[in-house]
Formats: structure tokens, sequence, C-alpha cells
């Protein structure tokens, strides 16, 4: 990869947001971010005018929702939680990940080999 | 299903817009605090906290546009944020969008009301079932085409045709409701029996004729027009199955007909559009005299079957006739089919395309004019769309913007319009010529809306692509520097060029109305052969239980006529069975030829047969050529003795005196008979006033009696006061008698000018529009050239200058284009004209007398719009025009 801190591939940062949220249950903007950074340990860093659009576009199709609540330090933010579409959606998306990542490993494999 | 959704949340974005900015601005606010709130955790200063977050975070306004466009339709947003500035702009400068929008409802105005007329007549289908299917059997006579058909022919093309679903025909009567009640005229319909259902779904009540009414010799079912069932029976559903009385006789009334029937058929086929009530045939047809025509049939081919087919099947069928029956080989018999609505229409379709081509180049020039308006407002905007440039708008999206803004200009033109529109439907309506029974009176329907539409849309980007284009294509540094003032010079040459056009597009209308115009001064000024001033008519049946011997009818009229002619005022009254120029009773026309005329010669020539008392010819001036008018003698003895006009003595005996020779005529009931002439006059138009349709035959009415006849009565009083004098002679005589139709004859030749009127009125409208809209246009372009031109008009009256000079070089450069436009509009003119020739009588298409009008009219004109510009001009202060700068 030529930047170590690398763009969100167009496509996968609907799974990463997904995924983050049917791991740690509801979350507020900042903590998506926070947490993809910290899983990709600080490889991967969303920008702010993609997650925010993209987090609109998600809970336009009905795969999240959303909830204004108190943060930690006692602020207003809106959370997001995945629904049941959004559930079955990061299972799609899931395994159509796996098998393109498996197809393309392969393919690298083979080149290498 | 999720797009769906997408696209239903993006809608409804557009909606929630402001509330879910604070939202987002909320939302996006937290974030860059938990930012900042670790940064201090991590140790950093308040201030480099804060910095650095800003930093990671990234450009909040970018991320709030990029959220908003997830938000919405972006499309929509612009357009909605374009709209909004549209209309502050607009409200700003209410002058300016009260003329522009004036200037497009004029144009559109008339298009919308020129094509509602063309869509009701000429694109709509009739209103009957199948109607593109049905079709009009003309019968082609040696000398005659489009006439009607005979029983016997009917018949044997019901039998012999494949290519026909059904033949139905008509013949349009009168006749006279006795029993209950005011004895009434009614216009009767005898039809076949299939007639009434080939024309209408179904009836209103009851049912149509069965086949097994017809031909039982005396009518014993009637159906009653809508209008008839309500004003006479005060719409009471139980009469059907009631017995009426039809001329004395008892009749069923089997059948109530929908509202708003009308019988469509061609003009001068004698089959009025409004009927009261049908009975069907009393005859059998097949057993008819084969050479008594006398109905029109109307005809419906089999699905898939083409014109050209059936006209191929009629003449091979035609053939087989002539060569089968010595009538029809005598007769040349020929058929001819054509699309009913083609028949109807083919008069009017030619003024109808004229007049749309013409509100057409109206609409240009209303194009044009508004044109010219958004180029000096482009002009006074330039700084402000520089700036927008300046700043960082796209080309594209100014454009955009400015063609919102011309095309929202041009909705509210066609919203005018549409009212303009309506109001000039009733104008149409009252100016309506025959031929256009189908023209439905509303604006307000689909096609027409959309035609509104479209033509505001397009008009909208024809009138502002240029001065959106022209307007951004700027160099900025320039504009801004100079203020836009030096570049003045060369933005007046579209507008000149505006002008140009503008003007030759008026002069081709003008020429065109001008030619229209003469067309009916022409006709105003053509002699019909009689003079119809203060003369009064009046319509009369004698057909009731009293009038059932031609004595009777005789006695009657007569009688009347000496009565009325006692009164005061009244100069002469005449009787006759067909006025001129009154086409609701059916023609009678039929052969004649010379006695001893040998076999090929009879049945070859017709002339129309009109029945008449003495006093008929006094009372209307006509003139004789040669012999005398009918005497009294002539009536009491009933001789044998008839009056032709010059077309049919010349057709009978060429160069010879008719005078005394003998003629085979037809007297009513196609019963013949020799008679001698007496007399010769001078052809009467009764059709049109421009064609001699036919000859003429005068017969005496106690040979040729009939009960429809009418009264001419000449007076040297105002006409109007006859009426009630009229219906008091009436009265005294029979107070049974139906009186109907009072009308100066005037109003029939009137009638017969509609058409010309028609489009002379409308072309005049059209010619008026345009020179009214040139003339706004070369004003403001000469008052816009003269604001430019200020300083420069300083510097030279500063310099000596005469205020006579001034002025004649601010008409000299106006009139350039004027000037520019009469050239090329002389020749578009003298190259379109030719295309109206057939809308046109006593004048030629290339006129030089009219189109040299047009010009001096347009170059007048010019002048006078720049007139008052150039005035201003030479009245400037040339120091507070020097300071303008």
């Amino acid at each position: 990869m030529a930047s170590p801190r690398g763009e969100v591939l167009q496509g996968t940062l609907d799974l990463i947001v997904l995924k983050t949220l049917d791991a740690l249950g509801p979350l507020h903007g900042y903590g998506i971010s926070q947490r993809v950074q910290q899983v990709s340990e600080d490889l991967l860093k969303l920008n702010q005018g993609t997650l925010y659009p993209a987090l609109l576009r998600l809970e336009q199709r009905g795969w999240i929702t959303s909830k204004w609540g108190i943060s930690d330090n006692n602020r207003k933010a809106k959370y997001y939680s995945l629904t049941r579409a959004g559930r079955k959606q990061l299972a799609t998306e899931t395994a159509t990940w796996e098998r393109m990542a498996g197809v393309i490993s392969r393919l690298l494999g083979a080149e290498g080999a | 299903m999720s797009r769906m959704r997408m696209f239903g949340s993006r809608l409804l974005g557009l909606f929630r817009k402001r509330g879910s900015d604070a939202n987002l601005d909320a939302e996006l606010h937290a974030h860059l605090d938990a930012l900042i709130n670790e940064n201090i955790c991590r140790g950093m200063s308040v201030e480099e906290a804060r910095f650095a977050a800003r930093r990671e975070f990234g450009g909040i306004e970018q991320a709030k546009e990029a959220y908003r466009e997830q938000r919405i339709l972006p499309f929509v947003d612009t357009l909605l944020q374009d709209l909004h500035f549209a209309f502050r702009i607009f409200a700003k400068k209410p002058g300016f969008t009260t003329v522009a929008i004036a200037t497009l409802a004029l144009g559109i105005g008339a298009n919308t009301a020129i094509f509602s007329v063309v869509h009701s007549v000429l694109l709509q289908s009739l209103p009957y079932p199948a109607a593109d299917r049905l079709t009009v059997v003309w019968s082609i006579f040696s000398n005659e085409g489009r006439g009607p058909a005979s029983g016997p022919e009917l018949v044997h093309l019901r039998d012999r045709s494949r290519l026909f679903e059904e033949f139905g025909g008509i013949w349009a009567q009168s006749g006279a409701l006795t029993g209950d009640g005011e004895p009434e005229h009614v216009r009767l319909g005898l039809v076949t029996s299939n007639f009434l259902s080939m024309l209408a779904a179904k009836p209103q009540l009851g049912r149509f004729f069965l086949p097994e009414e017809q031909g039982t010799f005396s009518a014993k079912s009637i159906i009653l027009s809508d209008a008839l069932w309500r004003h006479r029976f005060g719409a009471n559903p139980r009469l059907i199955g009631q017995s009426i009385r039809l001329n004395g006789h008892p009749v069923t009334v089997v059948g109530i007909l929908p509202p708003n029937f009308k019988i469509i058929f061609p003009e001068g086929s004698s089959v009025p559009p409004e009927m009261d009530a049908f009975v069907p045939f009393s005859s059998n047809l097949a057993q008819d005299a084969p050479d008594q025509s006398y109905i029109r049939v109307v005809s419906r081919l089999r699905k898939g079957a083409t014109v050209p087919q059936a006209q191929a099947e009629l003449d091979s069928i035609a053939a087989q006739l002539r060569s089968e029956f010595t009538v029809f080989s005598e007769q040349a018999l020929g058929l001819q089919v054509v699309p009913l609505h083609g028949d109807v229409v083919r008069n009017v379709r030619p003024a109808l395309l004229t007049l749309f081509g013409g509100v057409s180049l109206v609409l240009l020039i209303a194009c044009a004019n508004v044109a010219n308006l958004l180029l000096s407002r482009a002009n006074e905007r330039r700084k402000e769309i520089t700036l927008r440039t300046a700043v960082g708008a796209a080309r594209g999206r100014v454009i955009r913007q400015l063609l919102t803004e011309s095309i929202l200009l041009s909705c509210f033109g066609g919203a005018a319009a549409l009212v303009l529109g309506s109001w000039a439907m009733n104008l149409l309506l009252s100016l309506r010529p025959a031929g256009m029974e189908s023209l439905v009176p509303t604006v307000f329907s689909l096609p027409v809306f959309g035609f509104t539409l479209a033509l505001s849309l397009i008009s909208g980007t024809l009138f502002g692509l240029a001065p959106a284009l022209g307007t951004t294509s700027l160099n900025l540094v320039e504009s801004l520097k100079e203020g836009g003032r030096s570049l003045a010079t060369a933005r007046q040459q579209p507008r000149n060029i505006l002008v140009t056009a503008e003007v030759a597009l008026g002069f081709v209308l003008l020429a065109g109305a001008g030619l229209l115009l003469r067309t009916l001064a022409s006709l105003l000024r053509v002699d019909p052969g009689f003079n119809s001033q203060r003369v009064m008519t009046v319509r009369l049946s004698a057909s009731g239980v009293k009038y059932q011997t031609p004595e009777a009818n005789v006695h009657f009229f007569r009688e009347l006529q000496k009565n009325l002619s006692a009164n005061n005022g009244i100069d002469s009254v005449g009787v006759i069975s067909h006025l001129p120029f009154d086409d609701t009773l059916p023609n009678w026309y039929s052969y004649y030829w010379r006695e001893g005329a040998p076999k090929t010669e009879q049945n070859t020539i017709m002339a129309d047969h009109r029945s008449i008392l003495p006093g008929y010819f006094q009372s209307l001036g006509a003139q004789f050529v040669a012999g005398r008018d009918f005497d009294v003698m002539d009536v009491e003895q009933n001789r044998p003795v008839v009056i032709v006009d010059e077309n049919v003595a010349a057709r009978a005996w060429a160069a010879d005196s008719a005078v005394g020779k003998k003629l085979n005529v037809e007297n009513g009931n196609f019963v013949r008979d020799t008679v001698e002439v007496i007399g010769v006059v001078k052809h009467i138009q009764s059709h049109s006033l421009t064609d001699q349709v036919r000859g003429q035959i005068y017969l005496l009415y106690p040979r040729a009696v009939r009960a429809h006849m009418a009264l001419t009565v000449k007076s040297s009083i105002d006409p109007q006061s006859l009426v009630s004098l009229i219906r008091r002679e009436v009265t005294n005589l029979d107070k049974d008698m139906p009186v109907y139709g009072i009308l100066p004859m005037n109003d029939y030749v009137e009638k017969a000018r509609r058409s010309a009127r028609f489009t002379s009125t409308l072309a005049g409208i059209m010619a008026a529009i345009a020179v009214l809209l040139a003339c706004t246009g070369i004003y403001s372009v000469a008052s816009y050239s003269v604001l430019q031109r200020t300083g420069e008009i300083g510097v030279r009256m500063a310099l000596g200058a005469k205020p006579a000079e001034i002025f004649a070089m601010i008409i000299r450069q106006s009139m350039l284009s004027v000037l520019a436009g009469v050239g090329i509009g002389l020749a578009l003119s003298i190259g379109l004209t030719p295309l109206l020739s057939h809308l046109l009588f006593g004048v030629r298409p290339s006129d030089p007398l009219t189109i040299a009008t047009a010009g001096i009219l347009l170059f007048g004109i010019g002048m006078l719009a720049c007139y008052l510009p150039a005035r201003r001009a030479t009245q400037l202060d040339p120091i507070a025009a020097l300071r303008y700068e």
C-alpha cells in the first residue's frame, strides 16, 4: 500500500460501519471513527466528510437507526444502532467480502508461486 | 426496495432541510468536542487541542455539503435555490417582469388559442364510435362531383362491397309536429335504420331503429333529439312508446338521442348539424327510381381496410353498375370515398394551418422581444454574474441559473397565456365558420395544456439561451475593470439582429394579413346578383292537415303576400323555396335538358331548382337579362312557364336566345315537366360568393308546390321593425302556422363571408400583435442604445454637434436594422404569400400595393418607435452626460 493511512475503499465503508455497530452496539459517529482507527492500528482513518454521509445513506436504506442520547462525557450525541435489516445486510456483505477476499488472495498466491 | 426508500427519504429531505441542518451541526460539533477532549487528555493545552482537532477533523463545511448531497436530491435542491433566486430577481424588477410576462402571454396565448382550434377540429377524431373508419361515399355524375346516391345505388353498394362494414344514408327534410300544443317546424332526418347507430354509441333513452322499420311506406316510429325532447316534451322519460303527431300522422317515439348529438357532415352536403327528429326511410330503397339521387351516404370501412383499397373496390362496383344498368351508364356514374373527418375539414384546414403558421411567427417575435429585454437586463447584471464567476461559480451553473430564470418567466407567460387563450377562444367561437362544427370551446384540455407547457419551455430556452451564453462568456478582469461600458457597442450587435428579425417576421404577417383583409374587402364588394339591403326573410312550413292540396298552399302564400304588401313601408314581397346561402334545407337540384335533346344529353347537367311566386326577383332586385318575370296570370292559369339564369340559358342554347324555348325540368318529387322559358335572370350566388356552383331554374310555385317556403320582404323602413308585423300577418291568416328563422337577408350573405372574415380577422389580430411587439422591440433597443451612448453623445455635444445631428445619428443607427428587416421581410413575403393563394379572392398573392403598404407601415412604425429615444438624446445636458460615465 502506497500510504500507510489508506483511504477506505468505496463500498467497504458500509461493511466497516455495520460490523463496528454489530460488535460494539449503539455508538456515535466519533465512537465509530475511534474504533476503526483503534482496530486498524491507525492504518485506516475515516474522513468525516465520508463517514457522516455514509451513516445517513445507511439510515436511508433502513440498515441502521439513530437516536439522540448522552455520551460518556455528558454531551448530547447521536447514537447509531443496527436494525434487523442491517444485520441481514451485514451477513450478506460479510459473505460477499470473504468470497472476494478469497478470490483475490488465491489470485495473488498463484501469481506469487 | 431499499432504493425506493432512499429516494423517498431524499425527497422528504427537501422539506426537512432546516431542522436537520441544525441536527447535523450539533452532531458534528459533538464529534469535534470529543476530539478536543481527547487531545486535552493527552496533555495538550486547550488551544492546541482545539487546533489539532480541527486539523484532524477536516473541513466542517465540506463535510456538511457532502452530507447534504446525500440527504437530498441535489438536482432538485439546486433547482429550488435557482427558483428562489429567480423569484427575488423578478420581484425586484416588477416592470421588466410584467412586460416580459405580458409579451410572452400574448405570444403563447395566441398559439394556445389557435392550437386548441387545430386540435379540436383537425387532430381530434369526430365524436363518433370508431370515427377513424367513417367515410363518405359521393356519387359522381358526368358534370357533378360530390352528389348524393339513389336508393338502388345504395342497395347495390351494400350488396356488392366487401371492404365496407356498413353503409348508412340520410336525407334532410322538414316536418311539422302537430297535435298537442303549438304546431312546430322540425328539421327531420329521413335515415336508413342503421344510420344513427353508426354515429352514436347508444340512445339516451329507448332504442335505435330496427331494420324492419325501414320501407314500411309510412313512418311509424320516430327518434327525437335531446333538445326537442326537452323543450317540447319537458324531458318526459315516459314519452318512449307514446304516440305523437308528425305532419298530422301518428308516430311512436322509440328513442331519444344523447345530448350534444350532432351530425357533422361536410359543408354543402345539405345535412344540417342540428336535426330535431329522425324517421326511417318509408320507401323501399331498392325500388326507388335509380335516377332519383337524394341520399347522403356515410360508410364505415372494415378494420384494416384502407381508403385507397376501398376506392379501388368502389371503382369496380361503379363499372359493374354502368355496364349492367342503362340509367347508371347514362349518368356516367362514378363513386368516390373520402374519410368523413378529412372531408368535413377540407375547407377549413388550409385556413387553420395558415393561421397556425402565423401564430408561430408571432411567438418568434415575442421571444425576440423578451430576448431583447433579457439582453439589456444581462448587461445590467453583468457585474453580479462576473462576481459570481470570480468567487468560483462554474459557467454551467450560472447558465443554469439564467435559464431557470427565463424558463420560469415563460412558464408565468404560459399560465397567463391559458387565461388569454380561453378568452380568445370565445372570439374564435363567435367567428367560427362552417366546417368547424366539432370545435370544442375549451383550452383547458390535457393536450392544449401540454402544448402550452411545451411551448413555454421551448420559448424560455429559446430566448434565454443566447443572453445566458453571451453573459457568461466574459473576460472577468476586463468586465470588472470596465464596469461593462466598453463592451457596449459590441453588445449592441445581437440586439440589432433581433430587431431585424422582428421586423422581417412582422412584415410577413402584415403582408399576409393585408392580403386576407383585401380578400374580405373584395367579398364585401362582390355583387351576389341581388341586393340584400333592407330585406327581411322568414321561413314558413305549410305542411299541416290544412295543406293537403296544392291549392291550399298556393292560396295561403298568395294571400300572405297580398296582405303583407298592403302595409306601409313594404315595397315588395317574394316567396321562394330556398333562400340564397341558406343550407339548412336540403338543396333541390336536378337534371335539365332542352326539349328535343338526344338521349345522351339528358341526365347530364344539373341546376338548382327553386319554386317561386312573382315578386321574388323584385324583392331582391335581381336583374333580367331577357324576357319577363312571372305575373299574376301565369299563377292563376298555372301556365307551363319557367325562368332560368344566364348559366342555364348559355348551356342549353349557347348563343341563341333562350326566351320562348322549351326546357325539361323537374317539378319536385321527381316529376318531370316541359315548360317554356319566359325570362332569363342574372345568376344569383347562392352557395358561395365566389363560385357559381350551378345554374338556376325558377319554377312557378303552383306547378311545383312545396311545404317549406321562405318570404323575402323588401322594405323602405328598418327591416327589424318588420318582425312583429310579419308574425301578426301570418297568425291572422293561420294561427297554427309555425313561423321560424326571421332573419335579415344580410345575415345569410354575411354567413357566406364567415370563413374569410374568420381568417382575415385572426390574421389581422396577429399582425397587430406582431407590429405592437416589433414597435416595442425597436423602441427598447433605441432607448437602450441612447443610454449606452450617453457619454459619447455628451462628448459630441461638447465638441459642437447640433441636436439635429444627434437626432439623425440615433435615427440612422436604429433604422438601419429596421430597414434591413423590411428588406428581408419583403423577400420572405414574396416567397411565402403564394402559400395563401387558395385563401385569396380578388387579390393576387404578390399584390404590390399590399406588400408596399406593409413595408411603408413598418418603416413608419420604426420611425415612430425611435423618435422618442432620439429626441431624448438631443435633450441630454452635455455636462450631465459626460459625468454619466
